[in-house]
């Protein structure tokens, strides 16, 4: 059975480019212009993986709004915010709310769909046993290459799809450089240098939240950052 | 001219007060004057009528058959000695020194050029005083030690000759061998008819010698003497000679012929009644012959304490010196029948009264017009003061408006309701439109790229879409041109949209106690690493410099810069990077080799979207990087400038960072 995906966005063009792009993929794919036609169908059936726009139609925030009750609904349904929005205000609100990544529409299709994959590949492998092969292990750092998951001296730090693969491209090779356009080929993101700092801080303070001694992610002023032992 | 030298100049004109109020004062004392001058005539014209018809009271009651006519003492003949009202009494010692010196006053009688002799009379405090010096070339004394009435010892005689108050014909003789005092002596007939020279002790006298002659000094109570008065000289030109007998006395009976003119004792005390401080009221005769004068001219000065030093500088500026002449008026005193004059009646008064009543008021109005003046000239220089105060606050606030940056909102001194406070308030509210403006500006181009975005994504996805579709080859590259210029548009909003996101995030930026040097140091090796056709050449200080601040922004920082200078730098150019330390600051310098700056304001290059500089790829360029290196600069206080090497050597950015 083919996977479902809810795109709600309120721009009729774009919505449809989405859903041609992700059909062609070999998806199934829904459309929502509004909040409340979404919910009403989320609450017949859930789809697999939803991408929600921030504002919709003439609701501002409708996005977030939307995605809390998602989350509500249901804890691990993978949710992708794709936005014309992108202030660090609302990615950190987006994130915080429980969403698994914060994009912004300047993303190439190509890009947004190697991060729908990945994030499918993250909810089958939490759906099998734990298996070893896929784990990254970087002395108190466990990342779990599968399931996307991080953990910190067997603590689960909770990373968006972004950032959790800055910490892989950081952990892979400690002690070497990694400049801010490898993060951002990494991650599958275009981000400008700011973007990629304040992912940067993030990480580090989601880790210095587990365990505030943290200081494995150190800058390397001019080249990037490097991930120390 | 400033403003507040204007007004000090116009609080000046206020000066114009006491000016104004010197006039008035000299025309006050004039209208003063003038009434005084009427009010002391009417007092005059009182007293005068007052005395009218009182001869008695004028005149020293005459006795015996002349007493009830009273006409007769007004006729004054030749004879009559018309003494004169003495200041004081003088000192009855033959010298002529302590009387007034008054030629008319003399009573000068002749018989011939070499027999006359002059008689001066004066009167003080009841006592008739003579002064009468004879021209005599031979003055003969009598022989010492014999009786004065032996002929042949006789001298130069002197008689008086008068009636006393009883009306009896009297007769008092001087003689003296030598100079000296004298006193008179009468004849007496005795039981036997023999004659004997008896003293007169009330008449006593001096007598001297002088060139040309002698003089005799005597002193009379006017209680001996009625009104008929003479004086006669027996002139001999030796001891026992015949005598040469002249003068106001009948030769043969020795009667007087003349009277003696005097005021009566009562006439005093009636005038001294009026006397008042500043005033001096006289009697004279119709002849001008004072009889009696009550004189207070002098008590107004002592009475008066000396004026305050304030006062005597006004009235130097307001009288014309020597102009405040006495005020007195005159009036004829008439007989009961208000036909002839019997005597004249004159009062004086000081100036000193008015003088005193128009400096009182002169010092007032002046203290008060003066306090005034000054008053109004403090108070405009201070309004002055004040009103330059708040035009130059404005002025400063005008000029220090408009920030490179952009515009400050706040705008001071618009809680004024005057005019000032309307031109600071239209300014405010000119500046507050001018800033919502620059900042509509300002994110206009954030705005714009957000704007575009959605509609850009679309035209991006649908292309992606298109490749995804079975296109012929000539399609397909129409289909390359299109991606790519999307590709363009995308990051020119992404570049657009860049300034808000930098913005934000220095604003979130955290501040931490950091070492310059070696965040420098490893910067500098990682620009050697990613632009290898450069050189970079570093001169660092050899201690710590410790700065609070963001290391990331300060990268950053440098990374702009770096950047800007490899731009603009030819390939194997070697750039500076310096850090120089002063008193207060950390300097941060990047010199790169190459085209100098343009010659617009220098400032210019650190805002943003602009550029002016073409840089050597297709990138597009918006200015961003420079004006991140501001923001950044200005998140750590500091500042960044940009100006021209030497001789052409390429440019120099400098940011100044306080420590």
């Amino acid at each position: 059975m083919k996977r479902l995906i809810a795109i709600v966005e309120d721009e009729a063009a774009l919505r449809d480019n989405y859903a041609a792009a992700f059909t062609r993929e070999g998806y199934a794919v829904r459309t929502y212009a509004t909040r409340s036609q979404a919910m009403s169908a989320f609450a017949a059936r859930l789809p697999d993986l939803a991408i929600i726009d921030i504002s919709l139609e003439d609701e501002p925030e409708g996005g977030f709004e939307l995605c809390r009750q998602l989350r509500a609904l249901s804890p691990a349904l993978p949710i992708i915010f794709l936005t014309a929005r992108d202030s660090e205000l609302d990615a950190v609100s987006g994130l915080r709310l429980g969403a698994d990544d914060f994009l912004t529409k300047d993303l190439s299709l190509t890009h947004l769909s190697a991060r729908v994959n990945a994030l499918f590949r993250r909810v089958d492998a939490l759906r099998k046993p734990e298996q070893e092969g896929d784990v990254l292990r970087r002395g108190p750092l466990t990342l779990d290459t599968e399931r996307m998951q991080a953990q910190w001296d067997g603590k689960v730090v909770l990373l968006s799809l972004t950032e959790f693969w800055i910490v892989h491209a950081l952990a892979r090779h400690p002690g070497h450089v990694r400049n801010r356009q490898q993060l951002m080929d990494a991650a599958n993101v275009v981000l400008d240098d700011n973007t990629v700092t304040s992912h940067v801080k993030r990480i580090r303070r989601k880790f210095q939240g587990v365990d505030p001694k943290f200081d494995a992610v150190q800058t390397v002023y001019g080249m990037g950052y490097r991930w120390v032992e | 001219m400033s403003l507040r030298l204007k007004l000090l100049l116009l609080g000046l004109l206020t000066l114009v007060l006491p000016w104004a109020g010197c006039r008035y004062a000299r025309e006050m004392e004039s209208a003063l004057r003038e009434g005084e001058q009427t009010s002391l005539e009417s007092v005059a014209e009182t007293l005068a009528t007052s005395l009218e018809g009182r001869v008695d009271l004028l005149y020293r009651a005459p006795a015996g058959p002349e007493a009830q006519d009273s006409g007769a003492l007004l006729k004054s003949g030749p004879y009559d000695l018309k003494p004169l009202a003495l200041p004081a009494a003088p000192l009855v010692d033959g010298y002529s020194d302590d009387w007034p010196r008054d030629p008319s006053a003399w009573a000068w009688y002749q018989k011939d050029p070499a027999h006359r002799f002059g008689v001066l009379t004066g009167v003080f405090e009841r006592v008739l005083y003579l002064l009468i010096e004879v021209h005599d070339e031979h003055p003969v004394f009598d022989a010492p030690g014999a009786s004065p009435l032996e002929p042949h010892a006789t001298g130069d005689r002197i008689w008086l000759g008068f009636q006393d108050p009883g009306g009896t014909e009297r007769q008092v003789f001087l003689a003296a061998t030598g100079p000296g005092a004298v006193t008179g002596r009468y004849i007496e007939t005795g039981e036997y008819g023999q004659q004997l020279a008896q003293l007169e002790p009330r008449v006593r006298g001096a007598w001297q010698l002088v060139p040309g002659g002698y003089r005799l000094e005597l002193r009379v109570p006017l209680s001996m003497l009625g009104t008929g008065f003479g004086v006669l000289i027996d002139d001999r030109d030796a001891r026992g000679a015949a005598p040469v007998s002249y003068g106001s006395l009948h030769p043969d009976d020795l009667r007087p012929v003349g009277h003696l003119i005097v005021a009566s004792p009562e006439l005093t005390t009636y005038l001294a009644q009026f006397s008042q401080p500043g005033l001096k009221v006289s009697v004279a005769t119709p002849g001008g012959q004072v009889l009696a004068r009550v004189d207070e001219l002098k008590r107004v000065a002592e009475l008066a304490s000396a004026p305050p030093l304030i006062a005597r500088l006004y009235r130097r500026f307001v009288d014309e010196p020597g102009t405040a002449p006495a005020i007195e008026a005159r009036v004829p005193i008439y007989d009961r029948e208000h036909r002839t004059p019997i005597g004249e009646l004159e009062v004086t008064q000081t100036p000193d009264r008015w003088l005193r009543l128009r400096d009182r008021a002169l010092t007032h109005m002046l203290n008060f017009t003066l306090a005034t003046s000054v008053v109004v000239v403090i108070a405009m220089f201070a309004f002055a003061a004040w009103l330059a105060l708040r035009l130059s606050r404005l002025r400063q606030a005008s000029e220090s408006a408009l920030t490179r940056e952009g515009l400050i909102a706040t705008f001071p001194d618009t809680g004024a309701r005057d005019e000032l406070g309307d031109v600071a308030r239209s300014f405010s509210s000119l500046l507050g439109r001018l800033n919502e403006y620059t900042g509509y500006l300002r994110t206009l181009a954030g705005k714009l790229a957000h704007e575009i975005r959605t509609p850009l994504t679309i035209v991006r996805s649908s292309l992606e879409n298109l490749e995804a579709e079975p296109v012929s080859d000539s399609a397909r590259s129409y289909l390359e041109r299109a991606r790519q210029g999307s590709e363009r548009l995308n990051a020119i909003l992404q570049a657009m949209g860049a300034a808000t996101r930098v913005e934000e995030a220095i604003g979130a930026a955290e501040r931490s106690r950091l070492d310059l040097v070696p965040l420098i140091e490893s910067a500098v090796a990682a620009y050697r690493g990613a632009f290898p056709e450069r050189r970079f050449a570093s001169e660092l200080p050899a201690g710590p410099v410790m700065l609070e601040g963001a290391a990331d922004l300060i990268v950053q920082m440098l990374d702009k810069l770096i950047e800007n200078a490899v731009d603009f730098s030819p390939p194997g150019a070697t750039i500076t990077v310096r850090l120089l330390l002063t008193e207060e600051a950390a300097v941060l310098e990047v010199d790169n080799p190459g085209p100098p700056l343009p010659s617009e304001a220098p400032g210019r290059l650190f805002e943003s979207l602009w550029q002016s500089r073409g840089g050597g790829d297709n990138r597009p360029h918006f200015g961003l990087g420079l004006y991140i290196v501001r923001l950044i600069a200005e998140f750590h206080l500091g500042s960044a400038s940009a100006g021209n090497l030497p001789e052409g050597g390429g440019a120099r950015f400098a940011i100044r960072l306080p420590r």
